[in-house]
């Protein structure tokens, strides 16, 4: 079984349980102490990602230390359906959207680990770099909504929607709003909605997919 | 200052069965809209423990509190409280509604008691809500084409073509948002960029 | 200026592993900054006016940046032997600390806010229970609390009628008993340590002590982050941002009797640090 070395509350490692959970593919979970204990820091972690990031993936003698190749390799695995369009201009915009998923973890992300776990950094820029991040996709998802489409590459969701959607939908977590944003809202509903979509804690359940229970 | 009906998102932003966060004046507002279409602005607190009700849950013609599940229906009136089922809350439980009206694809709330409706904006259709970080002088100074407070209009060059929008201003903490509506049949990717370089220009103008 | 009452309490401000480990920590208590660091074996808290009294239990440093009015609460379960003690680390929310421990006492949001692993509709019902100030602890105390749990620990197989008694034996400090799932005749004590950085500010502390020897730390750590995560984002919108203390700002049920008495708790002994007394 493919091992994911995880932790709960990181948006790079959710995107791998995310990914496998609407692959339907099952992974091998290992929690890493990351916060209180930092374990991917420690010597001994240092031997599987000299990096000392998670999440880590493992599968045979293929370790990989990156998320969006994570995304890739359980995409490839499992049947290609996620890669997004193989057409020259569409698997060129899948790639950017896996770069601009660097961007969101090193703005929104960051200001979310600064407010949530007291990361010390420049808050004020983390989060004004994670504005202009979101005002880029905002205009990227109008552009799509006019042509009809709802993901960002293509007319069915992509790694490319699964990259960036953890930190853009836990942005309120560092004290970014998407209220300023409705296109990248209804991205991230169209998101939650998906069949075997799974949470993590910052992202509740869409109550309304179910009906209210009966009142006695 | 009389009450008066403020833009306050576009219905296209807005899917049944959706909440989200909109103000009047500094007053934040929960709006949604139902199972079968209908649009409601409600005092974005739940009245039992103060979460925001924008990020409740819609099931059929009711708005639901995430925090407790805490049930409201037409007008506020709370109808279920999940912990105890077989109570019927006393009417006394209610959230304070505003009027909403959705007129030319603008969701449009004003208080309670207002009269009259908003104003229309003929031939125009909805393009995009953004929000700026400067001033409506700001804006005015780059576009010398658009005038007016509450809305900004003008006849603007959109792809090489002169073309009417309508820019609906609604003021907030951090600056201020424009609902953008532009003539019907103006090509919106091409209005869209027109109305990213006018925020870039006014933001520009305005922290110079 | 902040009444004799609230500063004389004790405030958990730091791991002491970590602060044992060299670690300085360079922080806040009710809006004054506080150092805390180890000075020749021994760990020392200074505020702008000097030291402030310490003590180390469960885990923690505590500070009293007054005159202590009592010693710092016993948790007795904590020294039993068998029993993990699992410190789970601090997560900073933006609200006022006495919201975050009337959440913790809250059980009516776990089908909402904790979906299919504290609660699960249609197991919404709060059945009735028993609270009182226990006049010899000067402490609130709920019991004979009942809940249905899909998951209840993360040592819990299916769904199960979990029995709970909560605590608050500090104005900012919590303390709940469950049924232990591998261990029917004893309780899991889990905890909640807040530091008020100022009124609207606060550093969370979760702690647990539990009967558990097989599951790995990292995912007992892991579980009640994910709980307590999943609260956050709720106190991050509540409005007010102070817990409102005038009983005509929020509407309580039957289900919210810790809460009602929590308030009142808090009113009678004058801690009303992170409190809004007058409706805005
Ligand atoms: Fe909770």
């Amino acid at each position: 079984m493919i091992r994911l070395y995880d932790y709960v509350l990181s948006a790079s490692c959710y995107k791998i349980r995310l990914m496998a959970a609407l692959l339907g593919v099952k992974l091998d979970q290992e929690a890493v102490d990351f916060h209180p204990g930092r374990a991917h820091k420690s010597v001994a972690f240092a031997q599987l990602n000299p990096a000392g990031t998670l999440p880590v993936l493992v599968d045979g003698d293929l370790i990989l230390t990156e998320s969006t190749a994570m995304l890739v390799y359980l995409a490839q695995l499992a049947g290609r359906d996620w890669l997004g369009p193989l057409d020259p201009k569409s698997a060129a915009q899948v790639q950017h959207w896996l770069a601009f998923s660097g961007r969101l973890a090193a703005s929104l992300g960051m200001a979310r680990l600064h407010d949530m776990l007291l990361y010390e950094g420049d808050i004020d820029a983390w989060r004004a770099q994670g504005h202009a991040a979101l005002r880029e996709l905002e205009a990227a998802l109008s552009e799509r909504r006019f042509a009809g489409g709802v993901w960002l590459v293509g007319d069915a969701p992509s790694i490319a929607d699964i990259a960036c959607f953890p930190n853009v939908a836990l942005s309120q977590d560092g004290g970014v709003s998407l209220d300023a944003y409705p296109s990248v809202r209804l991205w991230t509903r169209a998101i939650r909605a998906l069949d075997r979509f799974v949470e993590m804690p910052g992202i509740h359940r869409l109550h309304e997919l179910r009906p209210a229970p009966e009142v006695a | 200052m009389t009450p008066r009906w403020i833009a306050t998102g576009l219905s296209q932003d807005l899917p049944k069965a959706v909440a989200m966060a909109g103000h009047w004046q500094g007053q934040d507002l929960a709006v949604w809209r139902s199972a079968t279409g209908r649009v409601q602005a409600w005092n974005d607190r739940c009245p039992h423990r103060g979460m925001r009700l924008s990020h409740g849950f819609v099931r059929g013609e009711t708005l639901a509190c995430i925090y407790h599940g805490w049930v409201y229906g037409a007008d506020g009136v709370c109808k279920h409280i999940p912990a105890h089922p077989a109570l019927t809350p006393p009417a006394t439980i209610r959230v304070a509604a505003f009027a909403c009206v959705e007129q030319d694809g603008v969701i449009w709330v004003a208080p309670a008691d207002t009269v009259g409706a908003p104003v229309a904006l003929r031939g125009l259709q909805p393009l995009r809500s953004i929000s700026l970080t400067c001033d409506v002088a700001a804006v005015l100074a780059v576009e010398p084409a658009l005038s007016g407070g509450d809305a900004l209009r003008g006849l603007v060059q959109i792809g090489g073509q002169a073309c009417e929008v309508c820019l609906l201003v609604q003021h907030n903490a951090a600056g201020l948002t424009l609902h953008a509506l532009c003539a019907v049949g103006v090509d919106r990717i091409a209005a869209s960029r027109w109305v990213e370089d006018l925020r870039r220009r006014a933001e520009r103008k305005g922290a110079a | 200026m902040i009444a004799p009452e609230v500063l004389n309490e004790w405030y958990p401000v730091a791991m002491a592993a970590h602060i044992r480990a060299g670690q300085r920590r360079v922080t806040q208590l009710l809006g004054q900054p506080i150092t805390v660091a180890l000075q020749g074996g021994a760990i020392v808290v200074t505020g702008q006016g000097g030291a402030l009294h310490v003590t180390e239990a469960f885990g923690h440093v505590w500070a009293c940046p007054g005159t202590p009015a009592h010693p710092l609460f016993p948790i007795p379960e904590a020294l039993e032997t068998g029993r993990r003690l699992v410190d789970v680390g601090v997560v900073r929310v933006k609200c006022s600390p006495l919201r975050a421990v009337e959440n913790f006492l809250d059980i009516a949001h776990f089908p909402f806010v904790h979906t299919d692993v504290l609660g699960a509709e249609p197991h919404t019902e709060v059945n009735r229970y028993e609270v009182q100030i226990r006049e010899d602890s000067d402490e609130v105390w709920a019991t004979k609390v009942t809940f249905y749990q899909p998951q209840a620990a993360k040592s819990a197989e299916g769904g199960i009628v979990t029995q709970y008694m909560y605590r608050v034996p500090a104005p900012t400090a919590a303390v709940l008993y469950k049924t232990c799932p591998v261990r029917p005749d004893a309780w899991d004590v889990i905890g909640i340590f807040v530091q008020p950085l100022s009124e609207d500010l606060c550093d969370v502390w979760p702690w647990m002590a539990l009967y558990d020897d097989t599951t790995p730390q990292a995912d007992l750590i892991a579980f009640q982050q994910m709980i307590f995560l999943q609260d956050r984002s709720i106190l991050e919108n509540q409005i007010p941002r102070l817990l409102p203390l005038d009983p005509g700002m929020e509407i309580p049920t039957q289900a919210d009797l810790t809460s009602i008495a929590y308030r009142r708790w808090l009113k009678k002994r004058g801690l009303t640090y992170g409190a809004q007394m007058v409706a805005a």
